[in-house]
């Protein structure tokens, strides 16, 4: 079977891995990085819990072919802040109970944090429409728009 | 397991080339938004696969017409200004990450009730360039989708040209949920008035057939006529009778013929600048 070499940049380190052919990112980085932030919900692409950002850009790790990523710049949420110095978004996460059982989260601040990049000051509707690929049954969502616009506020050097 | 090989040729003529090689026994996915689930979940057990993501058939470029590489994404058709009809039908499809990712080649091959984006395509007139490794052919995509979406064992679609957008549009997505959800029906319209009648009318319609169809009979309820309440609901009416929807997990075919109706005339009469709730 034709495996390949895979070199990409995991959360700012390069990164090599042997990549048989069509495993997906999802896998590599759950079970040959060991990197279990990103989460495997559906394996379909439609509950977003395995969203990472390929060059910023949020893309489902389920569905894509870890060859596809040769060259690029992937961050998962083990990229965003440490245990001692959490991300804005971890924080207003944890502050606003924008999280119970936990599995959505990591493809929720991912997503925030490629809609922060790309307009930091998002409006509620902005905010619903980002997350709009992410499910999650446990909050009802509002805390969830609640904590991307407060971290969006302390991004820009507010105090929500 | 059966795969052996997965290629990501870095050029269209590479992907050409690979295609004329193998022919049949190569597969083909572009975002694979719709392929990888199929690996996934076992569904598919191909031997060789070739993944288009990477052989630089994104561009678009808008001069008049637009000329759409077939492997563009969702995110780029809905920035593309100056088709807000394909910009709204883009934006319907899935989550951010899936548009990021789903291609417009691949949107044409999606299974009833999907390819939304294909329905607004043909709401446009589109039509598809398909080549192999020593030529190339054009056809129009309602004449693709007639013929069931068949391509020789080399060809691939590589282009998507869709001529000037003009006069009023109007796409929906009516689904269970409001955003990242299947299609019930969908429906895109274009069209122009002069002189208070329908000088030309295009409805194309989702979830209505086993591919995006043109609603002909309701277009010619339509044509030359004036957009009044009676007129809507006679298209209205025309489509649904006129469409073989598909049963599925999300709705049946009872239910997508009434929505058929439904969203046609919510369509024609938010177009005529009525009240879309009048429906």
């Amino acid at each position: 079977m034709a495996s390949k070499i895979v070199t990409f940049t995991l959360n700012g380190r390069e990164t090599e891995i042997i990549a048989h052919p069509l495993v997906t990112l999802q896998t590599v980085l759950r079970q040959q990085l060991n990197r279990t932030a990103t989460k495997s919900g559906c394996n379909q692409g439609g509950c977003g819990s395995c969203t990472v950002l390929v060059d910023g850009e949020p893309m489902v790790s389920c569905l894509l072919p870890a060859a596809d990523v040769d060259g690029r710049d992937i961050t998962t949420l083990e990229g965003l802040g440490s245990a001692d110095k959490l991300h804005p978004l971890q924080e207003t996460f944890y502050e606003d109970y924008a999280l119970q059982c936990g599995y959505c989260t990591p493809g929720m601040i991912m997503t925030a944090k490629a809609l922060l990049e790309h307009n930091p000051t998002p409006s509620r509707n902005d905010i619903a429409d980002a997350i709009a690929g992410n499910v999650c049954r446990c909050t009802g969502y509002v805390p969830i728009l609640q904590a991307i616009e407060d971290a969006a506020q302390r991004l820009n050097g507010g105090d929500a | 397991m059966t795969l052996k090989t997965y290629f990501t040729p870095e050029s269209q003529a590479e992907a050409l080339s690979l295609k004329a090689e193998h022919g049949r026994d190569l597969w083909l996915m572009a975002g694979g938004t719709i392929f990888m689930h199929l690996i996934n979940d076992g569904y598919i057990f191909p031997e060789q696969v070739m993944g288009l993501r990477r052989a630089g058939m994104d561009k678009v470029q808008v001069n008049g017409t637009a000329v759409i590489g077939a492997a563009a994404t969702m995110t780029q058709m809905t920035q593309l200004t100056a088709y807000p009809l394909l910009q709204q039908a883009a934006h319907s499809v899935a989550g951010w990450a899936v548009r990021n990712m789903g291609t417009v080649g691949g949107n044409l091959f999606a299974r009833a009730p999907y390819g939304d984006f294909g329905v607004a395509l043909l709401a446009l007139n589109a039509s598809l360039k398909i080549e192999t490794s020593t030529g190339a052919r054009t056809i129009s995509l309602a004449e693709f989708y007639n013929n069931g979406r068949q391509l020789a064992a080399e060809e691939l679609v590589t282009e998507i040209h869709v001529p000037q957008q003009s006069g009023q549009t109007y796409f929906h997505k009516h689904s269970i949920r409001q955003a990242n959800a299947p299609t019930i029906v969908a429906v895109a319209v274009n069209l122009m008035v002069t002189d208070a009648r329908v000088s030309s009318a295009t409805i194309a319609l989702g979830g209505a057939d086993q591919t995006p169809v043109r609603a002909q009979s309701a277009e010619s309820v339509l044509a030359g006529a004036a957009l009044t309440s009676e007129t809507i609901a006679a298209a209205a009416e025309a489509a649904a009778e006129a469409s073989n929807p598909i049963t599925d997990a999300v709705a049946s075919e009872w239910y997508r013929r009434k929505m058929v109706a439904v969203q046609l005339k919510r369509a024609l009469s938010t177009l005529a600048g009525g009240d879309s709730t009048d429906a």
